[in-house]
């Protein structure tokens, strides 16, 4: 039986002054904020809230492999598990995990491997778990960019932090990080993310129609937003040892 | 990271129980205490309902979600709540990948049941149409990080959840479900306040709320769902045993403990406007 309340979308994605259905302009980010070590039990965790959507990760790591087969002799293995909360989306979510999420997982691992030395932890594991609490659009985006801030408080070695942003179409114009209703009845959707270490992409999708010169203005585009965001996930990271720093200096004056 | 072993030495063991025969705690507490309790409801946008509570260090996020379905045949005019429970592996490394093992099931019983014998859903307004359209809420229990006692927390996040839920109204026209423009609140559905209430046991010491180390070293735990004068369900679980004695003593203090934290909790502030 269907759902008392439709998810139906307005046949415009843009409002008569120009704007889009949040309020936001063509290449306005929604607001985010992060937090890191927020889960005491992991070795790094991280909270991210970028407009609606709720995301907790946590890392756990060098620890054993299991299966067991899974291990490898001359190095360290990355696993990331990427799981959508049942009551995080419009229709409820089924409990176990679905193609969807495997998939996702399997982009973000990839995503994430060129920035670790796992081959200086032969035989071990790092597990990210990456929980959506609540969805509205470029989660697997959403999650990449905490993935890394979780690896990058557990203390893993890392060549640099990953960002990532969705870009897309709607209404035939070029627009930075899609929302959820933007995603789903927009015209095109390319999910990219970067690697600051050599400043290419390691993660890239497209879904929908685009010409070469759009696709072109789309990366550029990106680059943009995605420095915007590395900023903040550098900020956070500083800002809880900035914290601590301040505690220390404040015992130290006590005695 | 916190220290979290499977096994727990001899001598923490040992530590832990010397402090409670002199009535102490490790944490400070004392024997009928609570850790802190922080609630926060509507924290899911996506969510019909939702609830992020917290005890201590536990900390779990419960949400609402709402479908319409067929009733059971032989209850054809009434709506269905179901409980689940995850205990995601990103909140212990006790936790594994999977599916439901022993341990969340439990959790999603003793919750369901702590609410389902109390009189608490009134499943017959989650009727639309008899023997045609009801709903069917599912209330589901994520646990976000775990240091002890999820059974309680676990049961005011599922409450909360259920008091702060904002579900479309709908109603049968000429074989069509169709949306009224209102919604069903907490005080429509929701008619008391069950609360469950764990103790742990370690020798003959009983105490209140256990916590993670506690939880790892004690022989066994009770959970006990009270409503505001009658007791609803009980669990025990672990290799403790209780004497009629002291399950007589859990049933009053329980009363007692209930009254104390329904009044602080104060739920029915969680209400949300039609």
């Amino acid at each position: 039986m269907p759902l008392i309340i439709k998810d139906e979308y307005p046949e415009k994605l843009f409002r008569e002054d120009g704007k889009r259905l949040d309020g936001r302009d063509k290449h306005e980010l929604r607001p985010i904020k992060m937090e890191v070590g927020v889960l005491e039990n992991a070795d790094g965790s991280a909270y991210l809230e970028w407009g609606n959507n709720k995301i907790y990760a946590a890392v756990y790591g060098p620890r054993e492999v299991h299966p067991h087969h899974l291990a490898k002799p001359d190095r360290g293995i990355l696993r990331v598990f990427y799981r959508m909360a049942t009551f995080s989306v419009f229709d409820r979510k089924r409990p176990a995990p679905g193609r969807r999420e495997k998939e996702i997982s399997m982009v973000i691992t990839d995503c994430l491997e060129p920035v670790l030395f796992l081959e200086l932890y032969p035989g071990t594991s790092f597990e990210v778990f990456l929980n959506v609490m609540d969805a509205d659009g470029g989660t697997r985006c959403a999650c990449t960019t905490v993935a890394a801030l979780a690896l990058a408080d557990a203390g893993v070695p890392m060549r640099s932090l990953v960002t990532a942003v969705a870009m897309g179409k709607i209404d035939g114009e070029l627009i930075t990080d899609l929302s959820g209703i933007e995603d789903k009845a927009g015209e095109a959707d390319l999910p990219c993310a970067m690697t600051w270490f050599n400043e290419e992409m390691s993660l890239l999708q497209f879904d929908g129609k685009m010409d070469l010169e759009e696709f072109s203005n789309c990366l550029t585009l990106a680059k943009e937003a995605l420095t915007n965001i590395h900023e903040i996930q550098l900020n956070t990271l500083k800002k809880k040892y900035i914290e601590i720093q301040e505690e220390t200096k404040g015992g130290e004056n006590e005695q | 990271m916190m220290d979290i072993k499977r096994v727990i030495s001899t001598i923490e063991k040992n530590y832990i129980l010397s402090n409670l025969k002199k009535g102490e705690r490790i944490d400070g507490r004392d024997l009928w205490e609570y850790r802190d309790w922080t609630v926060k409801s509507d924290v899911i946008a996506s969510a019909e309902g939702s609830a992020e509570v917290t005890l201590g260090k536990t900390k779990i996020i419960t949400g609402l979600k709402y479908d319409v379905g067929a009733p059971f045949p032989d209850l054809p005019n009434e709506g269905v709540c179901t409980f689940m429970a995850e205990l995601l592996p990103l909140a212990s490394p006790l936790f594994e990948r999977g599916p439901p093992d022993d341990q969340s099931i439990e959790l999603a019983r003793v919750v369901d049941r702590g609410i389902r014998h109390a009189d608490c859903v009134q499943t017959k307004k989650l009727c639309i149409k008899e023997k045609e359209a009801v709903y069917i809420l599912f209330v589901d229990i994520y646990v976000i990080n775990y240091s002890g006692n999820l059974t309680d927390a676990g049961g005011v996040s599922a409450l909360t959840t259920l008091i702060s839920s904002h579900i479309p109204e709908g109603k049968w026209i000429d074989g069509n479900l169709e949306w009224t423009g209102k919604y069903l609140t907490g005080d429509t559905i929701v008619n008391e306040i069950p609360m469950v209430i764990t103790y742990g046991k370690i020798g003959d010491i009983i105490f209140l709320d256990p916590s993670l180390p506690e939880e790892l070293v004690c022989d066994g735990r009770i959970s006990i769902s009270v409503t505001e004068d009658k007791i609803t369900s009980i669990q025990k679980s672990g290799y403790a045993t209780f004497s009629l004695d002291e399950i007589k003593m859990l049933g009053k203090k329980t009363m007692e403990i209930a009254s104390k934290v329904r009044k602080e909790l104060n739920l029915w502030q969680y209400k949300r406007d039609k």
